[in-house]
């Protein structure tokens, strides 16, 4: 450690005030114009924003697609992670590298593959009609369900990884000795492997939720304007109708609930260490 | 035994749902026909030969690379120095600015666009450009100076002080003694930020303009106007280079040590 | 060795934030003298020594070297050299490199750069190893090489951090050998910090014992560890029978001893080696509490009216048995007298 404090808080000090200026302040301004209508300091706004049918709408859809995307790449990170723990070490490098590779690629260009799979002359239309399920094609895009299935390609590795990270960590014995006692796999799940791997679980979660939450390109490309997420929302409000007051506030929506997640986060991993 | 059975299942499912569709973009920008489709009618460059052709997309993509690029060399102008502080000393107001640093993370990066519009853009009258460049700048920041905080905290601290005692200036240390050493680090720096600007769309929404936009951006749009598979092409294109900056960085630095 | 003072620490006071970790240090050391700052960790040797190399800058006191003031001079800038316990080598350099280094800055010429960094390498016996790194090195090559960086400056002042703790029993007495070779041949100046009065004993010409920021003792080797001053010296070097006495009389929480009438004692306490115990004959008499065979030979542990006492005898004697009553004495002809408790 160096004596000299003044020195490195002099090294430190132009990255801080870059990042205050050019990010705290504008947004931070942003945010408080939530707050005011008028002219004064008041909530008229917020309860303005709810009172709309279509904000409660895509408010509660944004929360609800959150919450089922992350409940299901739970589901299947488990399995995807468990069955990638148990292959020998090579076998699983290269796995891994898989599960990572899509991360790397833009999320434009993730999203683009599915309008090519779900349009009305994509693959599963083509392959529904020529099996004969159906005379038409049926409609894919831009419902919830796109979005959905969007959404969870868009994170489930995150899921994945943070998963199969928590399994190496999980003594491995565990699995074997409840086997051995006679449990069968659903007990094995829920009574150990569940309460050994929750961090990572908690720790996946909170990417796939909030990245859920904050997602544009994917709610953009497969939603449309016909299923709003709370930001594409927000960019429709302010391009088309100049509504900066509803945008600061989806805006604090969407810091609220993405600091919130954060903070639960660590809440959750030192409650963890202090065991 | 049926749970490795069961296992490959998992595996190769999902496996095809996260792969497949880009598999499918490659074929569709390989395709012969004039529309959009799956399976792709013949097989032909000429998509992807397309996408050289068009004048936006070979603007958006070089606004892109100067974003990526230089961005990226700001953010770790910024940070490294940050990085160092924060490891070596025991900073006043330490918390606080490791909290401000890694801020933009946290926040979703079309507020981020919206809120420099809004006050730095319209009422500052400055260019469009720069707005990007400085809220790139400052979304690559936490990134920057996190991988370089792990490659310095694995630095121990007394080979600074043998070197000062051998009569070298602080500065100077720190260019011959720490820098050298942690060069895997800022390079993982370098490439993390780079991909992460370069894919980067909220940030770029409010924040673009006719001649004035990123790749992802200039792809969306393009879209919305068009559905000839050179958007096809161009994603596959994007998804090569960024896979294979990936696997060369993990190959001859061993990436994923830093992140 | 010249009599005059080389290095000299007047009233010097270190601290680290508000904690004061050397209180009003004096110490003055010749040129050509190999001292050692003996004591406990947390008793400010390894503090006092970052003050000499300019690493920490005292909060009040002067540092003056070879007659000149470097109280306020900057680390990089003062002739003193430091070896550092985990060696502090540049990873990213070569042996030669590593040594160079100093010289390097000082942009002496190529030739001579050479010179020297050859010399170093084999003065410690490593004029083969030039193009290593310092991780294809052992934990001994390193410490070498280290020494050789250090010692290529021709530094007014040697400081070393530990130098033989990290080693094992066979490479430290090497290093021990060595580090009085090179003392020897090159004549600097030498500073060594240790917890381990084994090494203070074998190497030093002045020990000076440490204990929460201020010296206890200063003494050569016989000095400190026959003729201790303080309860606290007596005890690190192995005394392990230490009592207050009082008007003539060991005086413990126990109960209390008659001195042996010839002597009248007049100093606070005294204390006595486990084979300064006479046993089997005495004016005292205490029971045999537990015995134990250490090769050459045996130590008993004893309840007398004083409380435990340890005592040692030669494996040839007779033997002791534990619940036995035995009879002792504590000579204080052969106690160490302590001049404070």
């Amino acid at each position: 450690m160096f004596q000299n404090r003044m020195e490195g808080l002099a090294l430190a000090l132009p990255a801080a005030v870059f990042a205050a200026i050019v990010f705290l302040v504008p947004v931070g301004i942003l945010l408080s114009e939530g707050f005011r209508a008028e002219g004064s300091w008041t909530l008229a706004s917020y309860a303005g924003f709810f009172e709309s049918e279509l904000n409660r709408t895509v408010f509660w859809r944004t929360l609800k697609l959150g919450a089922i995307v992350t409940a299901v790449s739970a589901v299947i990170g488990y399995a995807t992670a468990y069955s990638i723990v148990t292959l020998p070490p090579t076998a699983r490098g290269r796995l891994i590298g898989l599960v990572v590779m899509p991360l790397m690629i833009s999320p434009v260009a993730r999203t683009y593959a599915w309008i090519v799979i779900l349009g009305r002359t994509g693959f599963v239309n083509e392959t529904i009609v020529w099996l004969g399920l159906s005379d038409t094609p049926i409609r894919f895009l831009f419902t919830e369900t796109a979005v959905f299935i969007g959404l969870l390609q868009l994170f489930l590795p995150l899921m994945i990884l943070s998963l199969i990270s928590a399994l190496e960590n999980m003594p491995r014995d565990a699995v074997p000795a409840a086997r051995v006692l006679g449990a069968n796999w659903l007990q094995v799940f829920v009574k150990v492997i569940l309460p050994l791997t929750k961090e990572g679980l908690v720790i996946g979660g909170t990417l796939v939720f909030t990245g859920s939450l904050t997602a544009y390109i994917t709610p953009a490309i497969l939603g449309g304007s016909k299923v709003l997420m709370l930001e594409t929302l927000l960019y429709q409000r302010v391009t088309v109708a100049n509504d900066f007051a509803s945008a600061s506030i989806i805006a604090m929506i969407l810091m609220v609930m993405s600091f919130s997640a954060n903070l639960l986060l660590k809440r959750l991993a030192t409650a963890r260490n202090k065991r | 035994m049926t749970s490795r059975l069961l296992s490959y299942v998992t595996l190769t499912l999902v496996l095809i749902f996260l792969l497949g569709p880009f598999v499918i973009i490659v074929a569709a920008a390989l395709s012969g026909g004039e529309t959009l489709a799956f399976p792709p009618q013949g097989l032909s460059f000429k998509w992807v030969m397309k996408v050289f052709e068009v004048e936006s997309f070979r603007a958006s993509f070089a606004l892109s690379m100067f974003l990526a690029i230089f961005g990226t060399l700001a953010a770790l102008v910024l940070g490294v120095p940050v990085a160092y502080a924060a490891s070596r000393y025991r900073l006043p107001f330490g918390e606080t600015i490791r909290t401000i640093v890694s801020a933009p993370i946290i926040v979703p990066g079309i507020i981020v666009g919206l809120a420099l519009l809004r006050y730095l853009v319209i009422p500052l009258d400055v260019g469009v450009g720069v707005a990007l460049f400085i809220a790139h700048t400052a979304l690559i920041l936490p990134y920057a100076v996190r991988v370089v905080s792990a490659s310095l905290d694995n630095l121990r601290s007394d080979i600074e002080e043998a070197a000062v005692i051998l009569g070298s200036t602080r500065v100077a240390t720190f260019f011959r003694i720490v820098l050298p050493n942690i060069q895997s680090g800022i390079l993982a720096a370098f490439i993390l930020g780079f991909v992460t600007s370069f894919n980067q769309v909220p940030v770029s929404l409010f924040l673009s303009g006719p001649g004035v936009r990123t790749l992802p951006i200039d792809m969306i749009w393009y879209m919305e106007i068009t559905y000839d598979p050179s958007v096809a092409a161009l994603a596959a294109l994007l998804a090569f280079l960024s896979i294979s900056i990936v696997f060369l960085a993990e190959r001859f630095l061993g990436f994923s040590r830093y992140v | 060795m010249s009599d005059e003072t080389y290095l000299d620490l007047s009233d010097l006071t270190l601290a680290y934030g508000k904690t004061v970790a050397v209180d009003r240090l004096n110490l003055s050391i010749r040129k050509g003298e190999l001292i050692a700052l003996l004591g406990p960790s947390g008793c400010g040797k390894t503090t006092t020594m970052r003050a000499i190399t300019g690493l920490l800058r005292p909060a009040s006191g002067t540092i003056t070297l070879d007659g000149a003031d470097i109280t306020h001079v900057p680390a990089n800038r003062r002739h003193v050299g430091l070896v550092f316990q985990s060696y502090a080598l540049f990873p990213h350099l070569t042996v030669f490199e590593n040594v160079a280094f100093g010289l390097r800055l000082k942009k002496l010429p190529t030739a001579e750069i050479n010179q020297r960094v050859e010399a170093g390498l084999a003065m410690v016996g490593l004029s083969k190893f030039h193009s290593r790194k310092p991780a294809e090195l052992s934990g001994g090559q390193q410490q070498r090489v280290a020494l050789a960086r250090s010692l290529v400056m021709q530094p007014k002042v040697l400081l070393l951090d530990e130098p033989l703790s990290n080693l094992d029993a066979r490479l430290r007495l090497e290093m021990r050998t060595e580090l009085q070779r090179v003392q020897r041949e090159s004549g600097v100046t030498m500073v060594f910090v240790t917890h381990d009065q084994n090494e203070a004993l074998a190497l030093a010409d002045r020990i000076v014992v440490m204990k929460e920021g201020v010296i206890e003792q200063i003494g050569s080797p016989e000095d400190v560890y026959n003729r201790p001053q303080s309860r606290f010296v007596a005890d690190f070097v192995g005394f392990e029978n230490i009592f207050p006495v009082e008007n003539g009389q060991i005086v413990t929480e126990n109960g209390r001893l008659e001195l042996s009438g010839a002597a009248s004692v007049n100093a606070p306490g005294l204390a006595w080696r486990p084979n300064m115990v006479s046993l089997g004959n005495g004016r005292f008499e205490g029971e045999v509490l537990g015995a134990a065979f250490a090769g050459g030979s045996r130590e008993y542990l004893l309840m007398s009216p004083l409380g435990p006492i340890k005592a040692e005898m030669d494996a040839a004697a007779p033997v002791f048995e534990p619940g036995s009553k035995v009879a002792f004495d504590l000579p204080p002809e052969r106690a160490a007298v302590l001049e404070r408790m």
